[in-house]
């Protein structure tokens, strides 16, 4: 494609913006919702679209909406800037800074080798191993954005211990296809387990207004076998799809054992870093035991990074992209949110679960399921869309003769595994999608390829095995 | 039907047909100037609290969202509802709510009832509004189907069992 070309095809993607976001906004209020509803209604959508079709980047994007809603008088200042203070969203920018710190001592190298002497025969079995690793470790973390800062240093290390780099051609995909599975894993990681995702028992509280009692024990027998399968095909499919440079590497276990025997035993930085980290995931594991706050326990070990010098200012400084990043999903996050404080998603909920009615109960389950996941795209938290309609989808379904058992599971692994259609679906898609190894485009593409797996996944094994174990 | 069963049923007619005159003298409506609606409140919003003696906690709720209407006629299908409450702690709520429709007309009502937790009624009296709604007066109840707690302080509920009735104000004078 000519650069001219290129230009033209921006112009015309703009433009298409430009005629959605005037259109919708001058289009007449649906009866039932408030104009400011509707026009941020448009605005988000604008500004989702504009990055799908590769009109303006996400911050662009993103900044251009915020500025609208708030000059238009959709949304009030202090309503509109609200997100920068939201603990999720800085605990992600700490993180950012204190992977930076793995990486930099040479902690994230020693780790890396050490995953690939294990692991590093072939680059699915890099694949798999992340999904491994953060399989074990999720149950002691409720937070999955904590987890995500715990798997991204890990992650970030593999692929640069196998030569991938942002902007190194020749193993583009390999780091794209680790990334992205450190992405996918956090979905299927968080559906596996009850305490994995904040959500999760708050959707259990809710499902118990149905008589459904949801525990450890029965989460983790009715996700077993949906959610062991997508983390054996999850990987495989990003690994067909993204078909990265390097596929089999039978020597590099052998390198990497080598490698490791080079760099002698861990030196000061490596001990501090490692002994933070080691102390910020045990607090993080621990956080909602000892009513302690995940964004100040990350703030803590950046402070001690700082501190003992092995994180300086300059580095901190080199790190745009983390203000890039915080600043986007703030504003998305903050939009969505206000799109549900004005009850635009109960509304929305509301008015698509009523029009089911008359369906057959099984028909009603799987389109509300399916529903459930598509308007996703309309959300930046995960615990947002299932407090704001999890009851209602799950309300509909029993009152159409759906087994509550065997919606309120299907929506509850929904809300995990849906995390990944969009790089804003989830705080714990920040890191991954930030680190540079994956375009905009990517992420949209590959969100809605592995939300689709996953979908007819747990639709296709786990009505049956749902079916089963809840009679 | 034995002569204990018309005696009862005859007493009970002439009781209903007591209580009749007495609500029309207080100036209650023609039964058909009533307008029934039902339908539900999906909300989000803050609790802020205070300790109180006992152990109790007095709180500040304010929530919005949309209330979605299946039936109600002469009423938008939704509304922006937002409402603003205290609770005392032991046993006391109140509050005030107004429903915003797509033109912006209004319906005020005041609250009162039961602390904003799952299973719990609150019972609204619709005091006016603006617009379409001027002079609009009414009561409806609501039942929480759940309210659970979100992160950073915030709360999400669902309230099912919405129902109610209005009239025009000047339609029974």
């Amino acid at each position: 494609m000519t650069a001219a070309s290129a230009n033209r095809r921006v112009l015309v993607a703009r433009s298409g913006v430009l005629v959605l976001a005037v259109g919708l906004w001058l289009s007449p209020v649906p009866e039932g919702l408030v104009p400011a509803a509707w026009h941020l209604f448009a605005l988000f959508v604008a500004a989702i679209v504009s990055v799908v079709i590769g009109a303006f980047p996400i911050l662009t994007s993103s900044v251009l909406a915020l500025a609208a809603a708030v000059l238009s008088g959709t949304l009030a200042p202090a309503k509109a800037y609200s997100g920068f203070a939201n603990g999720t969203i800085l605990l992600i920018v700490v993180a950012f800074l204190v992977a930076r710190a793995v990486v930099k001592c040479g902690l994230g190298e020693r780790l890396g080798h050490l995953v690939v002497s294990v692991f590093g025969r072939s680059t699915l079995g890099l694949g798999y191993s992340v999904f491994l690793v953060d399989g074990v470790i999720a149950p002691a973390f409720p937070s999955n954005t904590a987890r995500s800062g715990v798997l991204y240093p890990l992650v970030l290390s593999v692929a640069e211990a196998a030569g991938a780099r942002p902007g190194v051609e020749n193993r583009r995909r390999l780091g794209s296809f680790l990334m992205f599975s450190g992405m996918a894993s956090l979905t299927v990681s968080s559906a596996l387990w009850f305490t994995a995702m904040a959500g999760n028992p708050l959707g259990a509280e809710i499902a118990r207004g149905y008589g459904l009692d949801i525990g450890f024990g029965s989460w983790f027998v009715a996700s077993s076998i949906p959610t062991l399968a997508a983390m054996a095909l999850v990987p495989f499919v990003l690994y067909k799809v993204l078909s990265p440079e390097v596929r089999a590497t039978p020597e590099a276990p052998h390198a990497a054992r080598r490698a490791l025997a080079e760099l002698g035993p861990l030196r000061a930085p490596e001990k501090i870093v490692a002994a933070t980290f080691v102390g910020m995931v045990g607090l993080w594991a621990t956080a909602s035991a000892l009513g302690l706050d995940s964004t100040a326990v990350a703030f803590l070990g950046l402070g001690v990074l700082l501190a003992t010098g092995v994180l300086t200012l300059g580095d901190v400084a080199k790190e745009g992209d983390v203000l890039a990043t915080f600043i986007w999903f703030a504003v998305l996050f903050t939009l969505s949110g206000q799109l549900n404080e004005l009850g635009f998603m109960g509304y929305l909920g509301e008015r698509l679960a009523a029009a089911l009615g008359g369906l057959s109960s099984a028909v009603a389950g799987v389109v509300l399921v399916v529903a459930y996941v598509l308007l996703h795209y309309l959300f930046v938290s995960q615990t947002a869309h299932l407090l704001a309609l999890f009851g209602v989808f799950l309300d509909v379904g029993v009152k159409l003769g759906v087994p509550v058992a065997l919606l309120a599971f299907l929506l509850l692994f929904a809300t995990n595994f849906f995390s990944a259609n969009t790089p804003q679906g989830s705080s714990a898609n920040l890191l991954f999608a930030g680190s540079g190894y994956l375009s905009q485009g990517e992420l949209y593409r590959l969100g809605a390829l592995t939300t689709g797996v996953n979908l007819v996944l747990y639709l296709v094994v786990g009505i049956p095995w749902l079916v089963l174990v809840t009679r | 039907m034995t002569h204990g069963a018309a005696l009862v049923a005859g007493l009970l007619a002439l009781s209903l047909a007591g209580l009749a005159p007495a609500e029309t003298g207080r100036g209650a409506p023609a039964a058909e100037s009533w307008r029934e609606f039902r339908g539900t409140w999906s909300a989000s919003g803050r609790r802020q609290t205070v300790a109180t003696e006992g152990g109790a906690q007095a709180a500040i709720v304010e929530i919005s969202g949309a209330v979605v209407l299946a039936s109600g006629e002469g009423l938008s299908r939704g509304f922006r509802g937002e409402a603003i409450g205290f609770d005392d702690g032991l046993g006391l709520s109140f509050g005030r709510a107004v429903w915003t429709d797509e033109n912006g007309d209004r319906i005020f009502s005041r609250l009162k009832g039961e602390p904003p937790q799952t299973g719990r009624t609150i019972v609204g009296t619709i005091t006016g509004g603006t617009g379409r709604y001027a002079d609009l007066e009414g009561e409806y109840s609501f039942t929480w189907q759940y309210v659970v707690a979100a992160e950073d302080g915030g709360i999400q509920g669902r309230a099912v069992h919405l129902g109610g009735r209005v009239r025009k104000a000047g339609a029974a004078r």
